[in-house]
């Protein structure tokens, strides 16, 4: 894990670089944000094995969301999926932490751009003064309550701002894809799944071979 | 209904496969052409070459998957089989990019639409470009030859409920529309050609043209990354590519030298120009990754009175060219009518809502159907495209600013579309856009739909379809290679694959691409061969 601290170095580099070189609009802010995080030290290392503090938690390893993005969603799900996700506590939170782990999971395979792109992005939600002056969330996402993360929501979504619009998107699609699209909210959805006629006729979902 | 797997049959056989994800020490290989991508052009141009008789080393990022990993499941083949784990996006983050990434190219993934590049279409490269040897009586042999290799056809079965609703509407309103080709051989019916063909009925390369130059002692190294072509003198000497490592992302720091006489660049509109701009070839006239097209798409959702299992049945089977070119070639945009699958990852990407609203949106599936417009950009000269440029860690992205000339249309597609679903029996219609309440009729989702803003963002926006970059045409001054897809300035490169093209297609390219890449492979062996 040595080398984790010296790639964040040379990305906070980069986005001094094309902060100077542009100055101006979306890289302003954002890159601001990815300058001030790496300085005051709030850039995290990827979560790992995560244990929350209801006491739930899976052998799934983190390998991009840090604690603080973890909150982060845990703020966000209840208000993206809303009243898709189970009542019952325990399962509630089982349904909203396994979301986040097939989060992280696509975003692994998101390739380095992009995975800079959304650093850039929970960085700015997650550090406190972006989180209160760009997002106009008072409250650490830990203490958001639903109604507030679904008028942060509304404010991204209906902002004059594109770059806001995208967060917005990217939120959205990454959570609602990861949700609705697991067997297990496929009742949600009404999807009946493949259909068993060609499951038990096609080699591949026969014994492991 | 075959349950032969060719790969299977194929690396038991011995085929010369490598998964460079395995290589632990550098080395050099040579061959008479390494390929570079497998999909529908270099797929075409490995086999051709390959059984005339000549050495070939193809060269893939992505990784070698069939019908075992075929298991009909989103968010598995999303994260593999695509580009950037479905992420990829233009680089404002407007316009979503879906585009294949494993052996077979978007062809693996693709929805089987095969239809040949229009008439007006190369009309228009022939009196624009300068291209006359690809008028359209010249290509037609090429197109029947490859419509044999792909079995490619009219869908004889009848439609699915997500697709005879585009039918519907259009015959409601007098619009043509008319079936589908597809490229498939024994097809199931089941819905599930966009996360790979679980049953080998899809004739796309990964069944035919891969296969077929292996079965010719072709190789294929797959989870290698083509990093840049060196040059000596005026000619490309080597390729250096990069061994990725077992997440199939990064690299594993093992380095792969492949030497040949002649190199063929299929790697995509976004790949191609960005390896040769990561390798300085010369551009003289700075061509290189400029005008490229997306046949941008817009969409709409309807809820119907009955149910459409929009995730079940072939995924496109009806269209409608009534808008395509009825404005003339160069005029106002002309957009082609298709229907996509709505599996529940896809729908839930796609539809721009959270909570409540898109709980309840979600949970009407069974009933939902979708039509969406396809672009044809690149025909007027307020629609020159986009551009590919290189970020700083060298991978290519790609800038695609909407014009307005490109807003009017998506207007207009939105329009049609919601009018098509209403006289299709539609209860109510929305349209992708983050602005879009439900309408419940015609009437009120016209003058809505007029005052909608149309803006990035506000819109969804997707390609399927990336064409261009290194464009094609007589003059090198305002081009990149020659009808023949042979570079203007040196001498052993080619590009086969949709980046060619000067302009989109004005329909799914694949069949276009498999054209012109079994044309202008035939040449190159006859050349290579002499």
């Amino acid at each position: 894990m040595a080398e984790l601290p010296a790639r964040s170095d040379r990305l906070s580099t980069m986005d001094r670089r094309s902060f100077l070189r542009t100055g101006v609009g979306g890289t302003l802010f954002l890159g601001t944000v990815g300058i001030t995080a790496n300085l005051s030290g709030c850039a995290g290392k990827p979560a790992g094995r995560y244990e929350a503090a209801t006491g739930i938690s899976s052998d799934y390893r983190f390998g991009f969301l840090t604690h603080d993005d973890i909150l982060l969603f845990g703020a966000l799900l209840p208000a993206i999926i809303g009243p898709g996700l189970p009542q019952q506590a325990a399962d509630r939170q089982q349904a909203i932490l396994g979301t986040i782990e097939r989060i992280d999971a696509g975003i692994l395979q998101f390739g380095p751009a992009n995975q800079k792109e959304l650093r850039r992005l929970f960085d700015l939600l997650n550090f406190g003064l972006t989180r209160v002056t760009v997002a106009r969330v008072w409250p650490d996402w830990a203490s958001v309550s639903p109604a507030q993360a679904g008028a942060f929501l509304d404010r991204w979504r209906s902002s004059r701002i594109g770059l806001l619009n995208n967060g917005y998107i990217a939120l959205t699609k990454l959570s609602n894809v990861a949700f609705y699209g697991h067997p297990a909210q496929w009742h949600l959805s009404g999807y009946p799944g493949p259909p068993a006629w060609a499951t038990q006729a096609l080699p591949q979902f026969q014994n492991a071979s | 209904m075959s349950l032969t797997d060719r790969i299977a049959q194929g690396l038991a056989a011995g085929w010369k496969v490598t998964d460079a994800t395995t290589l632990t020490t550098d080395q050099t290989h040579e061959a008479d052409v390494v390929v570079i991508g497998t999909g529908a052009g270099g797929g075409t141009t490995a086999e051709i070459l390959a059984r005339a008789g000549l050495s070939v080393i193809l060269v893939e990022e992505g990784r070698l998957y069939y019908q075992k990993d075929f298991r009909m499941d989103e968010l598995t083949a999303y994260a593999a089989l695509y580009q950037e784990g479905m992420s990829r996006v233009t680089r404002d983050g407007a316009i979503a990019i879906l585009q294949g990434r494993c052996v077979g190219g978007s062809t693996t993934v693709n929805w089987t639409s095969s239809f040949r590049t229009p008439d007006a279409t190369l009309n228009h490269w022939a009196d624009r470009f300068g291209l006359d040897d690809l008028r359209p009586e010249a290509m037609t042999p090429w197109f029947a030859g490859r419509e044999q290799r792909h079995n490619i056809a009219p869908w004889a079965t009848d439609p699915n409920v997500n697709n005879d609703i585009l039918r519907q509407g259009c015959e409601q309103l007098g619009y043509s529309w008319a079936v589908i080709p597809r490229n498939v051989k024994g097809c199931w019916n089941l819905g599930y050609c966009g996360v790979g063909c679980p049953t080998n009925a899809k004739q796309g390369a990964l069944t035919t043209t891969i296969p077929g130059a292996l079965d010719h002692e072709a190789r294929l190294f797959h989870g290698l990354r083509a990093e840049r072509l060196v040059m000596r003198q005026d000619r490309v000497d080597h390729l250096i590519a990069s061994a990725l490592a077992a997440d199939g992302v990064t690299p594993s720091g093992v380095s792969v030298t492949l030497r040949a006489r002649h190199f063929v660049v299929a790697a995509s509109a976004i790949g191609s120009p960005g390896l040769l701009l990561r390798s300085d070839i010369p551009d003289p006239y700075q061509r290189l990754g400029k005008r490229t097209f997306l046949h941008p798409v817009n969409g709409t959702v309807a809820q119907m009175p009955q149910q459409t299992d929009p995730y079940y049945g072939a995924p496109q089977s009806i269209y409608s060219d009534h808008f395509n070119f009825s404005s003339g070639v160069a005029g106002p945009v002309g957009f082609k009518l298709e229907v996509p699958p709505l599996h529940p990852a896809m729908a839930a990407g796609i539809v721009p809502g959270y909570g409540e609203d898109q709980r309840d949106t979600l949970g009407k599936l069974p009933w939902l159907q979708s039509v969406i417009a396809l672009l044809r950009d690149g025909f007027h000269e307020d629609s020159p495209g986009g551009t590919v440029s290189l970020r700083d860690d060298g991978s290519p992205v790609l800038d695609y600013p909407l014009t307005d000339y490109l807003w009017e249309g998506l207007r207009r597609a939105f329009r049609t579309m919601a009018e098509i679903q209403f006289a299709a029996g539609a209860e109510r219609v929305r349209l992708i856009h983050l602005d879009s309440p439900w309408f419940r009729s015609w009437k009120e989702a016209r003058g809505a739909i007029d005052a909608l803003p149309m803006k990035p963002h506000r819109v969804r926006v997707f390609t399927a379809h990336q064409m261009g970059g290194c464009g094609m045409g007589a003059d090198p001054r305002e081009s990149v290679v020659n009808s023949f897809g042979e570079h203007h300035q040196v001498t052993n490169l080619s590009l086969h694959d949709a980046s060619i093209f000067p302009t989109s297609i004005g329909a799914n390219p694949q069949l276009s691409v498999y054209g012109l890449a079994a044309r202008n492979s035939t040449r190159l062996a006859a050349r290579l061969r002499s």
